[in-house]
């Protein structure tokens, strides 16, 4: 008994497990982001509004499903987990490592996360109401207002895209700086996991059937708005 | 659910990213467009924008009457342009940046009869706004985005019709 203990222990000790950090939800929502946001650039830029409109739809949906997760979701995903007040922030900022959660986002981070979901849902919701009835394509709650408040939204739309072409700049630069200081940010993002370390634990079993109830809803609601969102309009 | 080694991943990355930047390249405009289909969409973006300022000056409870017969007699001057436009070999099948689709070529009386209901719809438009009558106005000119969608189903490439 007493002489097979230390070997296993030695052996649990060289290979622990690794921590999971990001739900394999949080993580599809996150990498159909850069493949939505250029596709979406591209079919504007090409005058492909009926791939336009739809992928704009899509990511509606996954905007919503992700807004839901900040809530429902599993730790790392929640804004209550990560979104910090400046103290935390400034605490962060100054080289205070324990100002946020040993997982998921840093108290700055945090922020960026918040204010990038905030920007794409702006600039989609935006959509819904752009366009012109009587020249080319419409989003699909664009009778809902009048012709100048459409004309303005319209503008807006073509011009927040650039803010947010810059927020994903300064999202690209941080991954960099951080690899630079030899912190890997995007490994996790894809594997979902980091290397196990002292007293760090990870996230839980992914909640499936709260995962299926957001996506039901988020999808429901996407389609809603699709169809112009009856009886509203 | 393993860990990846990051070199791996920001190669592949960054192939897929420049992939992306070829293909994005390959598929930019075809050909160089005439001057001429330059002026025209120019002069179609002129009447889209006038009249949105007509549509805009109609949702206020006191509508700048001047401006609208103004913008109406734009819309018309430039309805007259129209037929001029659209010389042979500038449709969607010649490669260019357009959405002016065969059919105007294929019917051309249809073509102009369509560009000259527009001409007289905003020439009623400018002579109504005179008058001050907001309610008519407003039919009026409902009645000249009729003819602008009229032109557009049977000539203009709509990507949701396709």
């Amino acid at each position: 008994m007493s002489d097979t203990q230390p070997p296993l222990a030695a052996r649990y000790r060289a290979t622990p497990p690794d921590v999971s950090v990001w739900d394999p939800l949080l993580r599809l929502t996150h990498w159909s982001f850069p493949l939505l946001i250029p596709a979406l650039w591209w079919t504007a830029e090409n005058h492909k509004y009926a791939l336009h409109k739809r992928l704009g739809l899509v990511l509606l949906g996954l905007l919503v499903f992700r807004l839901l997760w900040g809530f429902f979701g599993p730790e790392t995903a929640r804004f209550a987990q990560f979104v910090k007040g400046p103290k935390a922030v400034l605490a962060y900022l100054r080289g205070d490592r324990s100002a946020g959660p040993a997982v998921g986002h840093s108290p700055l981070g945090g922020w960026s996360t918040l204010v990038l979901l905030l920007a794409m849902l702006a600039q989609v919701s935006l959509g819904l109401f752009a366009g012109d009835p009587f020249d080319g394509a419409t989003g699909p709650l664009n009778g809902l207002v009048g012709a100048r408040l459409a004309d303005t939204i319209t503008e807006l739309h073509e011009t927040l895209f650039w803010a947010i072409a810059g927020l994903i700049g300064l999202h690209l630069a941080a991954i960099c700086f951080y690899a630079a200081k030899g912190d890997d940010l995007l490994s996790p993002m894809v594997g979902g996991a980091i290397p196990p370390a002292e007293g760090v634990t990870g996230i839980g079993p992914t909640p499936w059937v709260r995962g299926v109830l957001a996506c039901g809803l988020a999808a429901g609601l996407a389609l809603w708005v699709a169809y112009g969102a009856p009886p509203i309009s | 659910m393993s860990r990846l080694p990051a070199p791996r991943l920001l190669l592949s990355a960054m192939l897929v990213c420049g992939l992306a930047a070829c293909s994005g390249g390959d598929s930019a405009p075809t050909k160089e467009p005439p001057p001429i289909i330059k002026e025209r969409q120019a002069n179609f973006k002129a009447i889209g924008g006038a009249f949105k300022a007509v549509r805009g000056e109609l949702e206020s409870d006191a509508p700048d009457f001047a401006l609208i017969a103004a913008k109406a007699n734009d819309i018309n001057a430039r309805a007259q342009q129209i037929p001029n436009h659209f010389p042979a070999l500038t449709s969607t099948e010649d490669d260019y940046d357009t959405e002016a689709l065969p059919a105007i070529w294929k019917k051309p009386e249809e073509f102009k009869a369509a560009a000259a209901k527009l001409a007289d719809e905003s020439a009623k438009l400018a002579t109504l706004a005179g008058g001050g009558d907001k309610e008519a106005v407003g039919a009026q000119a409902m009645a000249m985005g009729g003819a602008c969608k009229g032109c557009h189903d049977q000539f203009r490439f709509d990507d949701e019709k396709k």
